[in-house]
């Protein structure tokens, strides 16, 4: 379990956190898809516990970004730490993602 | 009381085991062969086998003096584009394999004869390759006979190739005869002769493989690995979207991303900057896909496009043997940073390798595409001894000058075989004289001479006189005496078949230098005047067809013509055979046996 999520006033609040390489991404995408069931809400990722993500979880956190752009939700990633944001970075996913 | 062991004092074994150690070493290891030469004399010093006097005698040799000088006097034949004239004028258009064999072979072996077999090879090989093209010959049909009339050409002058300036130069010490820079020509040309029609009528021990470069030329024959900058604008498409899973004439592989996890290309994978795109199909198509996405080179990760700089340009290398490349991944080495090359595609023996180019085991003669620096910025004299480019660089405009440096080139041949001036001196005045008329400049003189053969030469030398001094020499030739009776006829051929085979794996300069006293004591123990055995010897040590290490031109064509080790043997060890009879034959005839007064 890379993913807790809370719901909070009508939109979502999730914590990821830990090492979120290849060996538990499938599982991870698996409990994305409670997001994506919402994804027409406001859902706010706290990273700040988060020390690493694979491309497959950046790639299923992508994909709820678009899913979330196309029902008219919104999707806002908090706290990121150095090491995340050096990944988003890297990767050029830090301009597609909103980031408080 | 002196230790004596099989006939061997403790000086003639320490000799042998460093010959031994030292052979071992230049075969299995990739040290310096300078350095290899240098330590064995440091040992016969230090153990006492050599003085100080003959421990360095290698140095001051004349011969080795002369090979230095006419690094200098070559450099101004280079420069002024004699190669390149000669090339132009006298290749033509022949209407078949035959005429193209004569065609090519003969100015090949002219020239080797007065140049580096390595400097004419080195050229023609471009060359070669293009009018192999227009002829609609496979290249690896004209390769190695290029390479063997360089060898072949070399033999008939003195000044032709290295082991026979050696083996001229240490007759001269121990007779005081000066051979004349002619002596090998009548049996040079008969051997060449003799090679040219046995290339013909074994043409088809040759072998017909597609030129490796085809591999770039053609559709599916290469693989290439691009990299998406940070800032793409296709980032977080798919690959759909984007339009880079499907290219026209070849497709996505695979996608290797920033986390090393790989995924076979689907079309509905986001595009996530730091991703590499292993493509296999057309290069060009490939390469309009790289412009028109914004896609680099994967060497090295970059943010932006801007990082990269847009002059760089395409260029093919082979691998050379000995490259420390060998049985390494280019993308594990430091070798693209060191030299600013990326590589972009690897063929080998014509055939596109399935892998990503930056994960394939290196092996010589490996043809590689590399993304290079602008020719002015990129050294290709650094990488001579790991990748041999397929352009030249040097093409030097024909002028005047190319008439002064072959007037400067003639005159110093026929004044030393006319004895009129003795070679040393004449191959100084040479070489001022290339440098008067600035058929050089003193930057590319100094350049052009190679400090590591001098010293293989040098050392080669030495080790001539250890294996005389300690006896070793005497003993062999005695040996070979038992075995082959009194026959000098023989004897000769033994010694010379011993010394063809030897040279397949060693140079050809050490072998002259190692066998010039036994083939000296053997003739005087015959009682014969050793100078036909000499000159044979000579012949045999530059006959080496039977592997692609026996020559470095060999190396210089083994990539180009896509050849395998085998190909070399097929043909070659007939060719040893054969120039090995040829070589008997004309020197008993040019020098009849004369026994000592």
């Amino acid at each position: 379990m890379n993913i807790e999520i809370k719901e909070s006033n009508g939109g979502y609040n999730a914590t990821l956190f830990g090492w979120l390489d290849t060996n538990v991404a499938t599982e991870f995408l698996e409990d994305l898809k409670t997001l994506e069931a919402h994804a027409d809400k406001a859902i706010e990722l706290d990273c700040s516990k988060l020390e690493y993500i694979c491309s497959l979880g950046l790639r299923g956190l992508l994909k709820l970004q678009k899913l979330s752009v196309a029902q008219g939700g919104t999707l806002v990633l908090k706290n990121v730490n150095d090491e995340i944001r050096g990944i988003l970075t890297l990767t050029g996913f830090i301009k597609l993602f909103v980031i408080r | 009381m002196e230790l004596v062991f099989l006939g061997f004092n403790l000086y003639a074994w320490i000799t042998i085991l460093t010959v031994l150690t030292m052979f071992t070493v230049l075969l299995f290891t990739k040290l310096r062969a300078d350095l290899v030469f240098l330590g064995a004399i440091a040992i016969l010093f230090v153990t006492g086998v050599l003085n100080a006097k003959e421990a360095f005698s290698g140095f001051s040799s004349t011969s080795v003096v002369i090979i230095g000088v006419l690094f200098v006097v070559v450099a101004g034949l280079t420069h002024t584009g004699v190669l390149q004239w000669i090339v132009k004028h006298l290749l033509g258009q022949p209407d078949s394999y035959s005429k193209a064999v004569i065609r090519l072979m003969l100015p090949v072996a002219g020239l080797s004869s007065f140049l580096s077999n390595t400097t004419v090879v080195a050229l023609f090989v471009g060359i070669v390759k293009i009018w192999s093209k227009k002829l609609g010959v496979s290249p690896s049909k004209l390769l190695i006979p290029l390479s063997y009339a360089s060898g072949m050409g070399g033999v008939c002058t003195l000044i032709g190739t290295p082991p026979n300036l050696i083996i001229s130069g240490l007759y001269a010490e121990d007779t005081g005869i000066t051979m004349n820079v002619l002596t090998t020509t009548v049996p040079g040309l008969f051997c060449l002769f003799v090679g040219v029609l046995s290339i013909i009528a074994m043409h088809k021990l040759l072998p017909d493989r597609k030129a490796p470069e085809s591999a770039f030329e053609s559709t599916s024959e290469y693989t290439v690995e691009l990299l998406i900058p940070s800032d793409n604008p296709y980032i977080g498409k798919t690959l759909n979207e984007a339009g880079l899973n499907n290219v026209r004439g070849g497709n996505l592989i695979e996608v290797v991303h920033y986390d090393k996890s790989v995924s076979t290309a689907d079309g509905e994978d986001l595009v996530m900057g730091g991703d590499r795109l292993i493509y296999s199909g057309q290069i060009d198509e490939i390469l309009d896909l790289k412009k028109s996405h914004g896609l680099v080179n994967a060497d090295h990760f970059v943010f932006t496009l801007s990082e990269v700089d847009t002059n760089r340009q395409l260029r093919t290398a082979y691998v050379t043997f000995g490259s420390s490349l060998i049985g390494k991944m280019i993308g594990k080495t430091s070798f693209e940073k060191d030299n600013g090359l990326v590589l972009v595609a690897v063929a080998r023996s014509g055939k596109r390798i399935e892998q990503s180019p930056r994960e394939v085991v290196i092996q010589a003669g490996d043809t590689l595409l590399l993304d290079c620096p602008p020719k002015k910025k990129l050294d290709i004299s650094s990488l001579a001894k790991q990748l041999h480019f397929f352009e030249s660089d040097q093409v030097p405009n024909i002028g005047r000058k190319t008439f002064i440096s072959t007037t400067i080139m003639m005159a110093m041949v026929v004044l030393s075989a006319l004895n009129v001036i003795p070679l040393l001196q004449c191959a100084f005045l040479a070489a001022m004289a290339m440098l008067i008329f600035r058929c050089c400049n003193v930057d590319q003189a100094m350049k052009a001479i190679n400090w590591e053969i001098l010293m293989v030469f040098a050392g080669s030398v030495v080790l001539g006189v250890a294996i005389q001094k300690t006896g070793i020499a005497e003993r062999l030739a005695f040996g070979i005496l038992d075995v082959c009776g009194t026959n000098p006829i023989v004897v000769m051929t033994a010694i010379c078949f011993v010394g063809t085979f030897i040279t397949e794996f060693i140079s050809n300069t050490a072998a002259g230098a190692m066998f010039f006293p036994i083939m000296y004591q053997a003739a005087e123990k015959l009682g014969y005047d050793p100078f036909p055995f000499l000159v044979a010897l000579m012949v045999s040590v530059s006959s080496s067809f039977a592997t692609p290490i026996g020559s470095p031109t060999h190396m210089l064509v083994y990539g180009p013509g896509g050849y395998r080790f085998s190909d070399f043997m097929r043909i070659g060890l007939l060719m040893n055979i054969i120039i090995l009879a040829a070589n008997i034959f004309i020197v008993n005839i040019v020098y009849p046996l004369t026994p000592l007064h």
